[in-house]
C-alpha cells in the first residue's frame, strides 16, 4: 500500500549493537564487525569494518506511522507502534516468550476518533506512560497519554467499532487514556522534558509549541511559532530544544521560551529529520528530503542568553555518508561517539562515523597540541641530547640562540655564529660576511674614504659592477720563474671583493698567507691548499697538504694528493693532464677536486671550479675575482647571486649585500626556515635606510619581538629593542604615557626634562640625589604638590627610602642590582580602574601580599585586573 | 477561546449535474494530485441538485467559467474556533453545537451571513471578506482573534479590523421558518490518511461522478426519502468524507477512519427553495435549539440548501424541535 513510505531507523536504547529499520514492517538488525565468526553468511556490509545481521522481522502492524522503543532495560525490545488510524500497538521483536513482555505485546490503545498517529514518546522516568500525538479531530484531543499497565477497559467495545476498524483482536484493547490534552488541533511532535518528567512539550497545537504539566493540565506555557514539525531536546543540555518547520530549524531555550534563541540557515528543501548527537555536546544533525548529505551544526560554545542579542557562533558542515545514494533516515548511535547508521530509500544501510573536527594549537615553544573527539594529542620535540642540532625545530634553535645572546656581539661580529651553535655553515658564512663588511667600513672610516662605505654593504655584485681599471697580468708560479699562461686580473674593487671574501686583509697587497695560516689552524687543509694553489703557489699547497697528512687525525691520502700535485706540468698533451682531468672526479673532497680542475682547465674556462657547489661561495667568488675577466665576472656573479636568492642560501649575502636583493634572498631563507631571528639581526646590521624600511624587514623584526614576548623573554626583548634602537635610531619609541598635573593639566615631566619628546622623561624623574630634589614634589608648571603615594603618604617625587617589608641585609647583598631597582621603585604607578597608586616599589611590595587596593575603603582588586601582572618572565636579566 | 481567521480566500461555486463532465479533469486533479496544485482548501459536496465546490483562489483558477458553473460573487474567509487549553471535557457535544452560542448566534444578530462547513477534523465558519470588520467587532469580546498570515498567527484587535463601527445595514425579516426535509438514509463522517487516497481512487471517482447514472429517475421518484448527499473535503492536507451508509459499503473498511463508537447521523435539509447567500440566521435557528439541548451536530452548507447532521439517537428530538 504505502509504497512511498520511506524507511526510518531506530537504535536500541540499551543494546549498542541493535537497531530497527521500520518501513512497512519492523526489522531488527545486529551490527557486528565484518568478517567475524559471529556474522553469518547473510550479513549485510555496512562499512569496511562492520556488517549487520538480520535477527527478526515483525510485520504484524500495518500502516505504521511512528515507532518508539521502550526506554527501560526490561522488557527489552518492546516497541510501541503508532498506526495510520491512531491506534498504538505494543509489539516486540526477536523475543523468546518472556513472561513480562508477553503480557504487553499485542496490547492496543485506541482513540475515540480514528486519525493518524504522528508521534509517540515514552516517559523517560515513569516508563508505563506513553504519549501519542494524533492528527486533529473536531471533538477529540490530539494528545493521549496511555498507561501501558492499565487493564483491559471495562466498557464493552461496540460491535460497530469492530466492523468499522475491520479487525477482530484478542481483546487487549485500551480505550481510556490516562490524560487527554489539546483539543481541536493536530499534535505533530512531542517529547517529555527530561528535567521534569511530568512535563510534556507538544508541537503543533495551533501553531504553538506548548509545555503542559500533567499535574495541572489546564496550565500551559506556549509560544507561537511556525517551527512545529518536530521537537527534540538536547540530551546534554536539557533546556535546549530544537524544532523545525519545512527548511528551518529553530533552537529554543526553555528558560526563555518567548522566542527562539536563534534559527539555523534555511534549507531549500523541507527537513525530514533533526537529531541531537547523544554522544557529543551541542551537535545537531539535520536531513532534508531527497538529499544525500547530512548537515551538522556544532553549537558547543553557543552562549546561552545572558546578554540578549549575542549572535551565537555555529559551525556548519555537511557529511556525505554514502557517496551517491539518497538518505532516507539516519540515527545516532546511543554510545559510540559520533557514529550513525543511515538508511537509503531502498534499505541500503551504511555505518558511518562523523569525523570530529580537529582543533589544533601551537604552543609558543615547539609543542603542538590537537584535540579530536575525546582525545588530546600532544606532539613535542624530542629533547634528548642525541638529537642533532640541525634537526631541531627552528623555534627551539631560536630560543637557545636568544638565551646565548646570539646577534648581540657587535664587536666580533663573526662570533655570532658561534653563539648560534657554530654548526650551521650558512650562518657562519653570513656572520663572517657581516664581520668583514664591518671591519672594512671601520678601516675606511679611518682613511676618511666614505664613498666606499656605502658600496661595501651593497655586496660584491655591486662592487664588481663598479669595477674599472682592471689590469691583466701573467704571474709566475711562485718559487719558480716559469711564466704561467693563466691571465690574472687585478683592480681596486677586486681587491675589495677579496677582502670581503676573507682571503686577504686590508691593504692593496694580495697576501693570502695570514688566511692560509688561519685555515691551517682550523685544520682545513684541503681548503688551504686550494687557496694556495689558486694563488699560484704549488709549493705552499704541497706543504700544506703534507702538514695536513702528518697532523693529528690527518688524512694520509693528502700525501698522495701532494705527490700528484707535484707532478704538475703545463704541457697540454701530457699523461699527467689526461689522468688528472679524468681521475679528479673520483676525489671525494671538493677542494681537492677543484685544485685539479684548475690545473687541467684551459685559461678562462674554469666552470669546473666555479660551479662546484660544494665549494664555499666565498672561495668561488674570490677565485672568480682573480681569474675571470671583466666580461665574465659580472655575469658569473649575477648568475650565482640569483641561484643563492632562489635557494635562500645565506652565503649569497656576500654577493647581494644588505640591499633589496639581500632582502629578497633573506625572504626566501625565512620562507624556508622561519628563522626571523637571524633575519632581524642581519638586516639591523645594514646601513640605516632603505633596507630597514622594507616592510618585510619590519615584519621580521616585529615577529621576532612578538616571539620573544610569547616566550616571556621580556628581558631579551628589551635587550633586542635597545640593540635595535642603537642600530636604527628611527625605531626609538616616543613616550606614550605622561603624568599630568591634577591642577594645571601639564605633563610634569615636560618642563623638567631637557628633551621632552625623547621618552623616559618622567621615568627618570625623581631620582634621588638629583639637584632639583627640592622641587620635584610639586608640579614644575604650577608649583602645586603632586599626588601622594597611597602607602607612604608622601607626595610623589619623594624618593623611596627603603622597601618596606624586605630585610636590609638582602639589599646590601646586591648593591648594583638594588640601585637599578631603586630607580624603578621611584616610578609613578597607578591602577587604571580605581586610579589609586603611588611609588612603584611600594605598590609592588603591597600587592605581593594583598589583592585589594591599599587605599582604605577601596575594594578594587587592582592586581587581578592586570592579566599579565602575575606572569613571570622565563628568562633571566 | 481563540478564533482563527485562516489564511485562505475562498470562492463558493456550484457545478450543475449536466455540466459535470466539463469539470471532471480539474476536480480529479484537485482531489488526487495534491502535489500538482497549490490549492490548500477544497471541498466538494454532491446534492441531488448540483455539486457545490468551495475552494481557494489557487484552486478556483482550475475551473473554467462556463454556463454550468455558478459562482457566488464574494470572497469568503474561513474562521475556526479553537478551545484554548480548555481541557475540561465537560461538554460532550461536538461540532456546531459548541460554537452555536458563542459565534453563530451573535453573528446572526449582526446580520452576518455565514456558510458552514463541518469536517471530520473541525468546523469552518465561512464569512464574507467584506463582513470581516463586523465579525471581528462582534466576536472580539468573546474570543482572542488571530489572523493567520504566512504560517504565523497575528493577533487581531477590533481597531485594526474595523474603522468605525459599520453594521450591516440589511434589514432582515426575522425568523423565516424554512421547511425541513429529513431523508431516511443515515450518514457517517469519516477521514482518511491522505497517503491512502490513491487506494480508494476508483471507488471515490465512481461514487462522485457515476453514482447517479444508473438510476437517474429513482432518486426523484422516491420523493426525497433517500437523498443523495456526499461530501469530500481536502483542507490543509486533511481529508474528510461524509457519505451515507450505502456509499460507505463500497469503500474498504480498514482505510477509513471513524469514531470508535461508530456513530451514525441523520440529516436535516433546510429550505424548500434555494436559500441564497444573503439570508442570515438560518444556522442560528437550527443550532440554537440543538445547543440548548446539548445535541451534537454537523452542519454543511451547500450552494442551494443547508444540511444539518445530528446523531440518530437524537433524531426524533430534533425533529420535534424544528417541527
Amino acid at each position: 500500500m504505502s509504497s512511498g513510505y520511506k524507511p526510518d531507523i531506530l537504535w536500541s536504547p540499551h543494546h549498542a549493537d541493535r537497531y530497527v529499520i521500520c518501513d512497512t514492517e519492523l526489522s531488527l538488525y545486529r551490527i557486528g564487525p565484518a568478517g567475524s565468526s559471529e556474522t553469518k553468511a547473510g550479513a549485510l556490509p555496512l562499512s569496511e569494518e562492520t556488517a549487520a545481521t538480520l535477527l527478526a522481522i515483525n510485520s504484524d502492524t500495518p500502516y505504521m506511522k511512528c515507532v518508539a522503543w521502550y526506554p527501560k532495560q526490561e522488557p527489552e525490545c518492546l516497541l510501541a507502534v503508532g498506526q495510520a488510524n491512531g491506534r498504538v500497538v505494543l509489539t516486540s521483536l526477536g523475543q523468546s516468550h518472556n513472561s513480562k513482555c508477553k503480557e504487553l505485546v499485542g496490547k492496543e490503545f485506541v482513540p475515540k476518533h480514528a486519525r493518524q498517529c504522528n508521534t509517540l514518546a515514552w516517559n523517560p522516568v515513569d516508563s508505563n506512560w506513553l504519549a501519542a500525538g494524533l492528527d486533529k479531530h473536531r471533538a477529540d484531543f490530539s494528545v493521549l497519554i496511555w498507561d501501558i499497565s492499565s487493564k483491559f477497559s471495562p466498557e464493552a467495545v461496540p460491535a460497530e467499532k469492530v466492523r468499522l476498524s475491520g479487525d477482530v483482536d484478542s481483546g487487549l484493547v485500551v480505550t481510556k487514556p490516562l490524560y487527554e490534552l489539546g483539543q481541536n488541533d493536530a499534535c505533530l511532535s512531542l517529547c517529555w522534558l527530561p528535567r521534569d518528567h511530568q512535563k510534556l512539550l507538544l508541537a503543533g497545537m495551533h501553531r504553538n509549541l506548548a509545555i503542559f504539566d500533567l499535574r495541572n493540565t489546564s496550565q500551559k506555557t506556549f509560544v507561537n511559532t511556525k517551527a512545529i514539525q518536530g521537537v527534540t531536546v538536547d540530551p546534554h543540555f536539557q533546556d535546549r530544544v530544537a524544532s523545525f518547520f519545512e527548511g528551518q530549524v529553530a533552537i529554543w531555550d526553555l528558560r526563555k521560551f518567548e522566542k527562539p534563541v536563534f534559527t539555523l540557515t534555511e534549507q531549500p528543501k523541507p527537513l525530514t529529520k533533526v537529531a541531537w548527537c547523544p554522544t557529543r555536546m551541542g551537535l545537531l544533525a539535520t536531513l532534508t528530503r531527497d538529499s544525500n548529505i547530512i548537515r551538522l551544526y556544532d553549537m558547543q560554545h553557543t552562549p546561552m542568553p545572558f546578554g540578549d542579542e549575542v549572535e551565537p557562533t555555529i559551525i556548519e558542515r555537511s557529511v556525505q555518508p554514502c557517496s551517491e545514494s539518497i538518505i532516507s533516515s539516519f540515527a545516532w548511535h546511543p554510545s559510540a561517539q559520533n557514529r550513525m547508521v543511515v538508511v537509503s530509500p531502498n534499505r541500503v544501510m551504511n555505518d558511518f562515523t562523523v569525523f570530529e573536527r580537529i582543533s589544533l594549537a601551537w604552543s609558543s615553544t615547539t609543542a603542538l597540541m590537537w584535540a579530536c573527539g575525546r582525545h588530546l594529542y600532544e606532539c613535542t620535540e624530542d629533547a634528548g641530547q642525541g638529537v642533532a642540532a640541525a634537526e631541531k625545530d627552528i623555534a627551539t634553535k631560536m630560543r637557545e640562540r636568544a638565551q646565548s645572546h646570539y646577534g648581540h656581539d657587535t664587536v666580533q661580529v663573526w662570533r655570532n655564529h658561534v653563539l648560534a651553535g657554530g654548526d650551521d655553515p650558512q650562518l657562519r658564512s653570513l656572520w663572517y660576511t657581516l664581520h668583514f663588511m664591518k671591519q672594512y667600513t671601520e678601516n675606511v672610516e679611518q682613511k676618511q674614504q666614505s664613498n666606499k662605505q656605502s658600496l661595501i654593504y651593497s655586496g660584491i655584485k655591486n662592487i664588481v659592477k663598479s669595477s674599472s681599471g682592471t689590469t691583466e697580468t701573467r704571474r709566475c708560479w711562485s718559487g719558480s720563474d716559469r711564466q704561467t699562461d693563466v691571465p690574472w686580473y687585478h683592480s681596486e674593487e677586486r681587491s675589495l671583493a677579496l677582502q670581503l671574501c676573507g682571503w686577504i686583509s686590508r691593504g692593496p697587497d694580495i697576501d693570502v698567507e695570514p688566511f692560509l695560516k688561519s685555515l691551517e689552524q682550523e685544520g682545513e687543509w684541503e681548503r688551504a691548499a686550494a687557496v694556495a694553489l689558486f694563488n699560484l703557489d704549488i709549493r705552499r699547497a704541497i706543504q700544506i697538504l703534507n702538514k695536513g697528512a702528518s697532523a693529528e687525525k690527518g688524512d694520509l691520502n693528502l700525501n698522495v694528493v701532494a705527490m700528484a700535485l707535484s707532478g704538475y706540468t703545463d704541457e697540454k698533451n701530457s699523461l699527467w693532464r689526461e689522468m688528472c682531468s679524468s681521475l679528479r672526479l673520483q676525489l671525494k673532497k671538493p677542494y681537492l677536486c677543484v685544485m685539479f680542475a684548475f690545473l687541467t682547465s684551459e685559461p678562462g674556462a674554469y666552470d669546473a671550479v666555479l660551479y662546484e657547489s660544494r665549494v664555499a661561495v666565498r672561495d668561488r667568488v674570490a677565485f672568480a675575482c682573480m681569474f675571470l675577466n671583466d666580461a665574465q665576472l659580472p655575469r658569473y656573479i649575477d648568475k650565482l647571486a640569483n641561484e643563492m636568492k632562489e635557494a635562500g642560501n645565506l652565503e649569497g649575502i656576500l654577493l647581494t649585500g644588505l640591499t633589496k636583493d639581500g632582502v629578497d634572498l633573506m625572504e626566501s631563507y625565512v620562507d624556508q626556515t622561519g628563522d626571523v631571528q637571524t633575519a632581524s639581526f642581519c638586516m639591523l646590521k645594514g646601513s640605516p635606510g632603505e633596507v630597514l624600511k622594507d616592510p618585510r624587514v619590519q615584519c621580521w623584526i616585529e615577529n621576532y619581538r612578538n616571539l620573544l614576548d610569547a616566550w616571556r623573554f621580556w628581558h631579551k626583548r628589551a635587550e633586542f629593542d635597545i640593540h635595535r634602537s642603537k642600530l636604527d635610531s628611527s625605531s626609538k619609541p616616543l613616550a606614550q604615557v605622561f603624568v599630568s598635573c591634577n591642577f594645571c593639566g601639564k605633563s610634569i615631566s615636560y618642563s623638567c626634562s631637557a628633551m621632552p619628546h625623547q621618552g623616559r622623561g618622567f621615568s627618570q624623574y625623581g631620582v634621588s640625589g638629583s639637584p632639583t630634589k627640592s622641587k620635584v614634589t610639586s608640579c614644575p608648571g604650577c608649583r602645586k604638590p603632586l599626588p601622594r603615594c597611597a602607602l607612604c603618604l608622601m607626595n610623589m617625587g619623594t624618593p623611596v627610602s627603603s622597601c618596606p617589608g624586605t630585610g636590609k641585609a638582602d639589599e646590601k647583598a646586591d648593591l648594583t642590582r638594588d640601585k637599578k631597582l631603586a630607580q624603578f621603585n621611584n616610578w609613578f604607578t597607578w591602577c587604571h580602574n580605581c586610579r589609586h597608586g603611588g611609588h612603584a616599589g611600594h605598590m609592588l611590595s603591597w600587592f605581593r601580599d594583598h589583592s585589594e587596593c591599599p587605599v582604605s575603603a577601596c575594594t578594587c582588586k587592582c592586581m587581578q585586573l592586570d592579566t599579565t601582572g602575575n606572569l613571570v618572565p622565563s628568562d633571566s636579566v | 477561546m481563540d478564533l482563527h481567521i485562516l489564511d485562505h480566500k475562498l470562492r463558493v461555486t456550484s457545478i450543475s449535474k449536466t455540466g459535470l463532465q466539463q469539470y471532471t479533469h480539474p476536480l480529479i486533479k484537485l482531489i488526487f494530485l495534491r502535489n500538482r496544485t497549490r490549492c490548500k482548501f477544497f471541498s466538494l459536496t454532491e446534492t441531488p441538485e448540483n455539486y457545490t465546490v468551495v475552494l481557494d483562489e489557487e484552486g478556483f483558477k482550475e475551473l473554467q467559467p462556463s454556463e454550468h458553473l455558478q459562482v457566488e460573487g464574494s470572497t469568503w474567509l474561513p474562521l475556526n474556533v479553537v478551545s484554548n487549553g480548555n481541557t475540561s471535557s465537560s461538554s460532550q457535544a461536538v461540532g456546531v453545537t459548541k460554537i452555536a452560542k458563542s459565534v453563530i448566534a451573535p453573528l446572526a444578530e449582526q446580520h452576518v451571513s455565514v456558510f458552514m462547513l463541518s469536517t471530520y477534523q473541525t468546523d469552518f465558519i465561512l464569512v464574507r471578506e467584506k463582513d470581516l470588520s463586523v465579525v471581528v467587532e462582534t466576536l472580539v469580546e468573546e474570543f482572542n482573534i488571530f489572523r493567520e498570515e504566512g504560517g504565523e498567527s497575528v493577533p487581531v484587535h477590533s481597531q485594526d479590523a474595523c474603522n468605525g463601527l459599520q453594521r450591516n445595514g440589511r434589514e432582515v425579516p426575522h425568523a423565516t421558518v424554512h421547511p425541513v426535509l429529513i431523508p431516511e438514509n443515515q450518514f457517517c463522517v469519516m477521514s482518511l490518511d491522505p497517503d491512502t487516497l490513491p487506494a480508494i481512487a476508483t471507488t471515490l471517482i465512481d461514487v462522485l461522478f457515476y453514482s447517479n447514472s444508473p438510476k437517474e429517475g429513482a432518486s426523484v421518484d422516491q420523493d426525497m426519502k433517500c437523498i443523495k448527499f456526499f461530501s469530500f473535503s481536502l483542507i490543509d492536507g486533511y481529508v474528510s468524507l461524509v457519505m451515507d451508509t450505502e456509499a460507505q459499503r463500497q469503500f474498504p473498511a480498514d482505510l477509513l477512519f471513524t469514531s470508535s463508537s461508530g456513530e451514525l447521523w441523520r440529516m436535516a435539509r433546510i429550505g424548500g427553495q434555494p436559500l441564497g447567500f444573503d439570508e442570515c440566521g438560518i444556522v442560528a435557528q437550527i443550532s440554537q435549539p440543538l445547543a440548548d439541548s446539548d445535541i451534537s451536530a454537523y452542519y454543511i452548507s451547500t450552494f442551494s440548501f443547508d444540511h444539518a447532521l445530528v446523531s440518530h439517537f437524537f433524531k426524533s428530538q430534533s425533529k420535534h424541535m424544528t417541527k
